[in-house]
């Protein structure tokens, strides 16, 4: 029996992989949402007590969730909305609309989805839709005709808020708020939003309207906390099939967290960023390197994610630059040294290089100037340099003026890792002033 | 050619027949027995007479009115006028109303119609032609005989009733007294209803005229100022008493005794309810009994619009005021109070109307709403505008005074203002009884945005709503509350006071007070008396009121506040409030090395920096200029040091 057993486990490390992939990748990727919102109790209590009193009393409300991007603004509205459609009276009532600033972009296409959710289409007069304006009549026709006692509470949840008041008259958002403050059928009408001067974008008589019942997550996680959220994350569950892997697993990764490297790399993303979606996308990374042979998480595996994730996104492109190109952006580099900043254009940048070839070079040959026309092209084309005012087209091509796109720090970090540059080039970059 | 013409409408000519019946010289009246019409095109000349069934033209040229008629006349002024008693078709009753009858009615039936505020004199020149209408009281013939129109009930405006047959005079006896006389129209209360009054004088007068000449119209003449004085003064005292008993005082009164000892029972079991009941009560949308500290504002609204609907007349009037000071709600008020006493047969019958800049999508959706509201027909909006043109500038009998509330006004405003310009030449008109209520936030909206031809129309008759000071707001506050004892006498004094310093906005001060009854609610103290207390309060305004700069710098991750601190010694060193990335970049660069910290790529920083965009805690040009977008604070810098001191 035990025998069999053994075997079993032994036999499941192929699947136990495959296993980890999934659940961990469900929870990274698929913002699958956590059991409580960590952190956010207080917020969570007022939201879910605010949307219950439209629920269950209809009470007719308005609030705005404001927090920076990842702090977890939609996850703690379908927390709510989840552990309030547990309740049965309450999930056969409530009607939900979702919009987004995103994908509305303007009124008349808000509406028109309103009606869609709502399952109102066929209800506009003949047609499928009716115009812009018969369907604002008919909305608003259709929710004053409600009351608080008899009608179903409906749930607005506007995400991207800051869109909407963008549109023309905001006249959405009047009519919303509007309803929500006189008594029709009961609303409430969610915004969420980045923005945190959001209320300043609002015009004074919808601004009246709104309740400025505001929620704010910000959150003030340290660092111990963001070592424990590491640690849940990548936990796997009580009734992950085989036992003792999961034992291990488990078991490994509480090392990782004592480790000092891994804590490097961790306090560094934490100081960089602290909201989760840059940690899920550190520990995705990191996931993608576990397999059969290498079936645990290792320290290195987080530190060759945290290199790839924080990696400079031109510094590929630099890499694969020829040292004719190279060389030009030394040049230009030596420029901005000496005129502070200011463009220049290729004729100074020519001249610079000669001046380079003749008393400095030994490796390099004298280049046509069409060569160097080409190379400096090539530059333009993959954006290191770019025209000053969007590339006038009156002056001659030699003579346009142009900006370096790279900062100093990364061209000197390129040329370390450039394979084979030859040793006067570099000698050249480090010298000041050509 | 013969389709052509018969596009265009038959001209015809009126001409009296025979010499004039009587005289009145006072009115400068010369009364006719009939009246015959030529049509173009047609040689026989219809002839009608006084007690004959006329058809009269309308608005609807396949419906047009039905009338008898009572008396022809020619006035001072030479034009040829007739008197009638109404009759209106199905059609022509307000569609709510349309289910009294209890029945459908037939395609060719027609009620007496008794109304008292609809005028019953009309341009003779009107009439298309006579119409056979029977009395029915069997059930209706089914032979159909389209000439023929039936009456069978009375319709009053608010029922239908069984006709009286001594109403009805068969047009077979013009001599007979006309129909009027017997018609249970004596009032026990005269008001000034022009339209009335006049009906009465003629009546004396005819009357008496047909006894003895002269002494007839002196005694006319006197029983017309004595009804008019005294219309007057029951007017006025009517008015008056309305004012110092208001009825609406006193059902607030009522209530609040009702209500308090609903709560001293409910006190005793139930703490939860009265929460419930609290917030319920403070919600923006609960329908006040009255409107405190709006009182003048009541009065004068309400006699702007009662004169308006007694004299049959229109007018326009603006009211401004910043948000939450009770504009719509008390324009609403001194409606129901109107629809009450029309109700009541204290004045005459009105529709109210109302439209919204805001509802709408474009403001010549004006047009289409009101149409829609006041005919329920649906139309584009140029012919929408057609027909309220037509129908405001035409002398139509049987109109009622309309009352239009127009809501954020400015929104109606357009590059030829042509929306502006009609709703306000509309009330101008002799014939369009309507009154116009506008509503908007600026006070000097008709200086600033309309021209001076819209300006002139919409005349001077203003009024604003001043912001609500804090005594007002206590008072409002209170006055919801309805004597419960819920809030400690300082929170209610510091809310009313931080509103009344910020806005005066009624909306703000109950949204507070409900938030801080839901606070306290939550606060979980157990036992004693749970009263809202300062420091309730003092959470609901920090939740509202309080910037949240200041926690967003000090939550931001370490980078993103060496970011600021790099942007603030940027900015020093430059002596401008504008610097480039780059410029940011390199002293974030020394920055870090300071702290001790890994320097961070350029691509890590460009993050941090959008981050802080997105939050707009920076204002940040689009992030395609790279390392050239210009970085602006969009915080005090003292605010920033202040933040990042602090910890």
């Amino acid at each position: 029996m035990s025998k069999r057993k053994s075997r079993e486990a032994h036999l499941a490390v192929g699947d136990c992989v495959a296993q980890v992939q999934r659940i961990l990748r469900e929870r990274f990727c698929h913002q699958r949402l956590p059991d409580r919102p960590v952190g956010l109790e207080s917020q969570y209590k007022h939201l879910l007590e605010l949307l219950r009193r439209t629920a269950v009393h209809g009470e007719s409300n308005s609030v705005l969730i404001v927090g920076p991007r990842g702090a977890g603004k939609t996850m703690l509205l379908r927390c709510a909305l989840r552990e309030l459609l547990e309740l049965q009276e309450v999930k056969q009532n409530v009607l939900q609309v979702h919009l987004s600033g995103l994908l509305q972009t303007d009124d008349r296409i808000a509406l028109k989805e309103i009606t869609r959710q709502l399952h109102l289409e066929n209800v506009v007069g003949d047609k499928v839709f009716g115009s812009f304006a018969e369907n604002l009549v008919f909305l608003l026709e259709a929710l004053k005709r409600g009351d608080k006692s008899s009608s179903r509470p409906v749930f607005f949840i506007l995400e991207e808020f800051d869109l909407f008041a963008h549109h023309k008259n905001q006249t959405l958002l009047y009519n919303l708020l509007d309803v929500s403050q006189s008594a029709q059928a009961p609303v409430a009408v969610v915004g969420l939003t980045c923005r945190l001067d959001v209320l300043e974008l609002l015009e004074k008589r919808v601004k009246s309207r709104f309740s400025h019942r505001q929620i704010h997550l910000l959150s003030c996680m340290s660092f111990c906390q963001y070592l424990d959220a590491f640690r849940s994350e990548l936990a796997l569950p009580d009734d992950f099939p085989d036992s003792k892997f999961s034992q291990e697993w488990n078991l490994n990764v509480s090392e990782l967290c004592e480790e000092k490297s891994v804590q490097e790399i961790l306090q560094k993303h934490f100081n960089s960023c602290k909201d989760f979606r840059s940690l899920h996308l550190l520990l995705l990374l990191a996931l993608t390197r576990v397999s059969v042979s290498n079936p645990t998480l290792r320290a290195v595996d987080i530190l060759e994610a945290s290199r790839m994730s924080s990696a400079d996104s031109k510094a590929n492109i630099l890499h694969g630059l020829s040292v004719l190109e190279l060389c030009l952006i030394i040049a230009m580099k030596h420029l901005n040294d000496i005129y502070e900043g200011e463009p220049f254009n290729f004729q100074m940048v020519h001249n610079e290089f000669k001046k380079f070839i003749q008393r400095k070079s030994h490796s390099i040959h004298n280049f046509e100037k069409p060569v160097v026309i080409k190379a400096f092209e090539h530059l333009l084309q993959l954006e290191l340099i770019r025209p000053v005012d969007g590339g006038v087209c009156k002056v001659q091509r030699e003579y346009q003026l142009m900006r370096l796109m790279l900062d100093h720090t990364q061209v000197m970090e390129a040329l370390q890792r450039y394979p084979q540059c030859p040793t006067d080039v570099k000698q050249w970059a480090i010298s000041a002033f050509g | 050619m013969s389709g052509y013409y018969t596009k265009l409408r038959a001209r015809r000519t009126y001409r009296w027949e025979g010499k004039p019946t009587s005289e009145d010289r006072k009115l400068k009246r010369r009364y006719y027995g009939s009246l015959s019409i030529a049509v173009d095109r047609r040689p026989a000349e219809a002839v009608v007479s006084v007690g004959q069934y006329i058809l009269i033209e309308g608005h609807d040229d396949d419906n047009p009115f039905v009338a008898q008629l009572l008396k022809l006349f020619c006035d001072d002024n030479g034009n040829k006028k007739a008197e009638v008693q109404w009759f209106v078709r199905m059609c022509e009753i307000h569609q709510n109303k349309r289910k009294l009858l209890g029945r459908s009615p037939h395609p060719q039936e027609v009620f007496y119609y008794q109304d008292r505020s609809c005028d019953n004199e009309v341009d003779a020149e009107t009439i298309l032609g006579s119409v056979q209408v029977c009395v029915y009281k069997a059930p209706f013939p089914d032979r159909e005989n389209k000439d023929t129109l039936f009456v069978k009930l009375v319709w009053d405006t608010k029922a239908f009733r069984i006709m009286d047959p001594e109403l009805f005079q068969p047009p077979q006896s013009p001599k007979s007294p006309p129909p009027y006389q017997h018609a249970p129209r004596v009032r026990a209360l005269p008001t000034p209803d022009p339209t009335v009054m006049k009906r009465a004088m003629i009546g004396v007068h005819t009357r008496s005229s047909m006894s003895t000449g002269k002494m007839g119209t002196s005694e006319a003449e006197s029983a017309h100022s004595a009804s008019k004085l005294s219309a007057a003064k029951v007017l006025n005292m009517k008015r008056r008493s309305r004012i110092s008993s208001n009825p609406n005082i006193r059902k607030k009164l009522d209530l609040c005794s009702e209500f308090s000892s609903i709560i001293l029972l409910a006190d005793a079991n139930n703490e939860q309810c009265i929460f419930l009941l609290l917030t319920d009560r403070l919600h923006v949308s609960s329908v006040p009994e009255s409107l405190p500290c709006r009182e003048q504002e009541f009065q004068d609204i309400y006699s702007f619009v009662e004169s308006k609907i007694m004299d049959g007349t229109g007018g326009c009037m603006y009211i401004s005021g910043v948000p939450g000071t009770g504009k719509t709600a008390t324009v609403h008020e001194v409606i129901r109070s109107l629809l009450q006493a029309a109700e009541q047969d204290e004045i005459p019958h009105f529709r109210f109307i109302e439209i919204n800049g805001m509802r709408m999508t474009d403001p010549h959706q004006a047009y289409v709403q009101i149409l829609q509201k006041l005919t329920d027909q649906k139309a584009t909006a140029d012919h929408a505008a057609a027909l309220l043109e037509k129908r405001f500038s035409m002398p139509a009998p049987k109109k009622e005074t309309t009352v239009l509330l127009v809501d954020e006004l400015d929104l109606l405003w357009t590059r030829k203002q042509n929306v502006m310009y009609n709703l306000f030449d509309w009330p101008t008109r002799r014939h369009a009884r309507l009154v116009v209520l506008t509503i908007a936030n600026t006070m000097d909206l008709p200086e600033r945005i309309m021209m001076n031809r819209v300006a002139s129309r919409l005349g001077l008759t203003r009024m604003s709503f001043q912001p609500y000071n804090f005594k007002q707001l206590q008072q409002i506050i209170t006055s919801r509350l309805n004597r419960v004892k819920a809030f400690e006498e300082d929170a209610l004094q510091l809310i009313s006071r931080k509103v009344a310093a910020l806005s005066g906005d009624a909306r703000r001060c109950l949204d507070i007070c409900r938030r801080a009854t839901e606070i306290c609610e939550h606060s979980g103290q157990q036992g004693g008396t749970k009263l809202v207390g300062m420091s309730h309060v003092m959470e609901a305004l920090d939740e509202m009121f309080s910037s949240s700069y200041i926690t967003a710098i000090r939550c931001a991750s370490l980078q993103e506040q060496l970011f600021l601190r790099a942007v603030i010694a940027e900015f020093r060193r430059l002596g401008l409030e504008e610097a480039t990335f780059q410029q940011v970049f390199v002293q974030h660069q020394g920055l870090c090395r300071m702290e001790g910290l890994q320097p961070i790529s350029v691509s890590e920083g460009l993050a941090v920096c959008q981050r802080l965009g997105a939050c707009r805690l920076l204002l940040l040009e689009p992030s395609r200029l790279d390392l050239l977008l210009r970085v602006r604070l969009n915080v005090s810098q003292d605010d920033v040091l202040y933040a990042l001191k602090a910890d």
